[in-house]
């Protein structure tokens, strides 16, 4: 019992990342049907702007605000950049435009600043334990669910109370109509650009936390697990994301903590496998189901 | 012998067009590669001129194999240097001497160490496995649904290249490992450049001659619109499949000359730069054609080796001594691969359908020199030319549709509640109904592309109710689509042509049109070498038309063939419908709006309203039923009728 505990808040507090990045997926493929791979270059930026920000001095108290304030901007920033310039186009050309991105972020990172570990300091209370009865929680872990869940009651109370929530989750579910009864394409895209980069620099910031490190490929792993979620969850469905995320944070623990050490490494090529069996056998995800073509 | 050689000739329709011209034009490009080549090492003197030119050349084949899938089929693949990879440790794995390999990889399991094959047959034995894994990849890839630009498909195939890369990583008792990886002998090249010659000439005939078969054109029919093909009877998965065990040869073979080439493999040599070099290279000419890949390989070549000089000499640039600090922090180490990601994202912004799009030289060439030869076929005259009689002999025994209980279920939603209709194939039978009645979803239902929860669908008593839409429509039932499905980047006489070679080999007891008979017939013949996506409106109806048609349908089912015509056109739809439908004996089904024309063509009516059958009978009694009238045609028809 109380294994299972401590387990469930570790997962909850790995799925929290997990969420953050999925929902910031699935915001963005609602608008721009663009599965985006191109977001966990979010967490390189940020993870390059933390170690500068490090080296003169700061504390986390100032990196973690900067993070999440250059996520946005990044994120706008490649939105104004590339992806503003094929809305609507075939999925082909999509998917390859996130990938540009993706190579052209790593590449200038790897050419301008160095293909080597950059290491900062991990803020000192990370380690920290507090206990509960016979229960040992990390106080990180507490830290990010309750952020998180912050974050996401924020996130829920801006979709359903404002204009731009409700213009947002109407695109999401049929953007040609949406655009039709009113919503201006252009502020709805550049919202959940917006809304996705203040998502994925909260989850960077606990990431990097985490890490106290980063390299021009730190990205990549955030991504993939963003993209799982987003899938478990299936893809465009705003909840799902989030519901997607946490299971996956969850099944993570529950894995490493039953099976051998060699099964559960979770790494890139591994959550890979377990992306494409998930679109081999339930291409809808496994909440939602699919909806019907229209011909 | 002979007659599977003649069963292979056949899969080129017409074989001036799909054999000879091709096969001329690949010749052409193979030789103007070559020749390139020959010139550039003769310019720039030294090894390293030479060694670039091989690697291009070889580079050139693994382009080639991913125009075959990627350019085919519009999936976009990132797996094939993952299949690349698989091939290339086969290979070293099996051609290095066992000599050597024993202080390599010394605990090879299955005395793998003791293996040791010549050169040509350790590349049969890295294609065939590589098949054997492609085939594995590729049924995966058919369950997920793949299609053009299906981020499913996609992800699979990144999936592959990860996980052969993690493999060769972790399995260093056969790859050697991360760092050490596989080497030949030291300073071991490839000898002579023959072996390249061959293979990139022999993957170039191959590729071009694969687009021209009836499999490359099937491919690119369901490239261009999925469902529309499914609904003409082809079975994408089974193209796909065949392209991609094609492509994986060519992208196998290529990998062991490369490995051969270069003598050592390590794992991050066949994974992401190598990738993105390739898929750049496919895109930067155009994916969709076999000249722009090849364009696409030198362009980018040549742009690599700029950035790469710019890397190092890169301030000595056009002789000035640019030797500033500035100059020297923007242009190093790295510049190559940068070049790479802003040449994929910038042609994806600016060109996503790279320099030459589909520009084939063989293709090009054949119609300018058909333009310039006055048309053969006249075009025949519109009004009067139904001839009943003539129909009637080319039809076949009388088929009956017959449609029992049939219901669709969205959701909570019922579409369609217990609906039943029959149809002969001698007679036009409409369906109307105002809009939500469910007249597409029966259509969507019979045609397989909407599953119903309950009833049954039959045609000439075989049961068509469970069966995927490509089946059905090999069973005779075609359908056209109200929001126009075409083909968008092939020709009008391509839609047309891949239709009846579906025909030609599912249907071919039935009477066949000839294909420029169907197009002329639906008064597209001026248009016939346009691209469909270019056609308005009204041309675009009429091809969809012309499309079922030349699939040799039993029955016709028509979604809203006049929608968008102006009264004059749609009026003339009754003569074009009924002559084409005649042209293959088929029966007609057809949804519209437009009563006049459902009056003017169809012998009996079945009226839906809110997914159930309110009404059937001849045109007037319909007009007449106070049921559709309240339902349907509402104050409309009482108004007509109070002017008559």
């Amino acid at each position: 019992m109380t294994e299972f505990v401590q387990n469930l808040v570790d997962g909850l507090g790995r799925g929290s990342i997990y969420a953050l990045l999925a929902l910031g997926i699935a915001v963005i493929f609602g608008v721009m049907h663009l599965l985006n791979f191109a977001h966990g270059e979010l967490i390189t930026v940020s993870g390059y702007v933390a170690y500068w920000a490090f080296t003169h001095g700061a504390s986390w108290v100032w990196i973690a605000p900067l993070v999440v304030v250059v996520s946005i901007a990044v994120s706008l920033a490649i939105e104004q950049v590339a992806f503003r310039w094929v809305r609507g186009a075939p999925d082909f050309t999509l998917l390859l435009t996130s990938f540009g991105v993706h190579y052209v972020v790593e590449a200038t990172f790897l050419m301008y600043v160095s293909a080597n570990v950059k290491t900062f300091n991990r803020p000192d209370w990370i380690t920290r334990t507090l206990h509960a009865g016979s229960i040992t929680f990390e106080l990180f872990d507490i830290v990010v669910i309750a952020v998180t869940l912050v974050a996401l009651a924020a996130t829920a109370l801006v979709l359903q109370r404002t204009m731009f929530g409700m213009a947002l989750r109407a695109a999401a579910d049929d953007f040609d109509v949406a655009r039709l009864m009113g919503v201006r394409s252009n502020r709805v895209i550049r919202g959940a650009f917006a809304l996705a980069g203040a998502l994925a620099g909260i989850a960077a910031v606990f990431w990097l936390m985490r890490a106290g490190q980063t390299t021009p490929g730190a990205g990549i792993t955030p991504m993939l697990k963003g993209v799982l979620a987003a899938l478990v969850g299936g893809l465009g469905s705003l909840r799902g994301a989030v519901i997607g995320g946490f299971a996956l944070g969850i099944a993570e623990v529950f894995l490493r903590s039953r099976l051998p050490d060699v099964v559960t490494g979770l790494t890139d090529g591994f959550v890979f496998v377990l992306i494409a069996v998930l679109f081999i056998f339930r291409p809808g995800g496994l909440i939602t189901v699919r909806r019907a073509e229209r011909v | 012998m002979v007659a599977s050689l003649a069963r292979l000739v056949r899969i080129f329709r017409d074989p001036r067009r799909d054999f000879l011209w091709p096969l001329g034009a690949g010749g052409a490009q193979f030789g103007i590669l070559v020749a390139a080549g020959l010139i550039y090492t003769a310019v720039v003197s030294g090894g390293s001129g030479d060694r670039l030119v091989t690697t291009m050349l070889i580079d050139a084949i693994m382009v080639v194999g991913l125009h075959v899938y990627i350019g085919n089929t519009g999936v976009l693949s990132f797996g094939h240097i993952g299949f690349a990879a698989v091939a290339a440790y086969t290979f070293a794995v099996t051609a290095i001497d066992p000599a050597r390999k024993s202080t390599v990889i010394r605990n090879a399991p299955w005395d793998l160490n003791e293996v040791h094959l010549s050169v040509p047959e350790a590349t049969g034995v890295a294609v065939a496995l590589t098949v054997i894994v492609a085939l594995v990849v590729g049924i995966g890839l058919a369950r997920s649904g793949a299609r053009s630009g299906a981020v499913a498909a996609t992800v699979i195939t990144l999936a592959l290249l990860f996980v052969t890369h993690e493999v060769a990583v972790n399995w260093p008792e056969v790859t050697g490992g991360d760092r050490a990886g596989l080497s030949f002998r030291i300073g071991h090249t490839l000898d002579s450049r023959w072996p390249v010659y061959g293979t990139l000439g022999a993957a170039i005939v191959v590729a071009r001659l694969f687009g021209q078969s009836r499999i490359g054109r099937f491919a690119r029919a369901a490239r261009e619109d999925n469902l529309a093909a499914r609904a003409m009877g082809i079975n994408p998965a089974v193209q796909q499949m065949v392209a991609l065990v094609l492509s994986v040869i060519i992208v196998a073979v290529a990998a062991s000359l490369r490995v051969y080439e270069v003598g050592n493999l390590t794992p991050k040599f066949f994974f992401f730069e190598f990738t993105l070099l390739t898929l750049v290279m496919l895109i930067v000419g155009g994916r969709n054609s076999l000249t722009g890949s090849l364009a696409g390989v030198v362009v980018i070549t040549a742009g690599r080796e700029l950035a790469r000089w710019l890397s190092t000499d890169g301030n000595e640039l056009f002789g000035l001594n640019l030797d500033a600090p500035a100059v020297d922090w923007i242009l190093r180490e790295g510049l190559p691969t940068i070049f790479l990601g802003l040449a994929m994202l910038g042609f994806m912004i600016f060109r996503p359908n790279g320099l030459l799009g589909d520009f084939e030289i063989d293709n090009s060439l054949r119609r300018l020199i058909s333009r310039r030869k006055p048309s053969e076929i006249p075009e025949p005259e519109v009004a009067g030319a139904a001839a009943p009689s003539v129909s009637q002999e080319m039809r076949g025994a009388e088929q009956i549709l017959e449609v029992s209980n049939l219901t669709v279920d969205f959701g909570g939603f019922r579409a369609l509640d217990g609906v039943s209709i029959n149809a002969s194939s001698n007679e036009v039978v409409g369906l109307i109904g105002p809009n939500g009645a469910g007249k597409t979803t029966l259509l969507n239902a019979i045609t397989g592309v909407v599953e119903s929860s309950a009833g049954r669908f039959s045609l000439a008593g075989v049961d068509l109710t469970r069966m995927p839409s490509h089946e059905i429509a090999r069973l005779g039932l075609v359908r056209t689509f109200q929001n126009l499905r075409l083909f968008g980047s092939l020709t009008v006489g391509d839609n047309v042509e891949v239709a009846s070679q579906v025909a030609e080999v599912h249907r071919h007891d039935r009477p066949r049109p000839g294909i420029d008979a169907v197009i002329s017939a639906a008064g597209l013949w001026p248009y016939r070498l346009r691209r469909a996506s270019e056609l308005d409106y009204g041309n675009s109806r009429r091809l969809e038309l012309a499309r079922a048609v030349a699939a040799a349908p039993a029955f016709l089912l028509l979604d809203e063939p006049t929608s968008g015509m102006s009264e004059t056109e749609s009026l003339a739809m009754i003569d074009v419908v009924r002559r084409m439908a005649g042209m293959v004996g088929a029966g007609v089904i057809v949804i519209d709006h437009d009563l006049n024309f459902i009056v003017g063509i169809c012998d009996r009516v079945y009226t839906l309203d809110q997914g159930t059958l309110i009404a059937s009978g001849t045109p007037l009694e319909i007009q007449a039923n106070p049921l559709v009238q309240a339902a349907y045609l509402g104050t409309e028809a009482a108004k007509r009728g109070d002017q008559s």
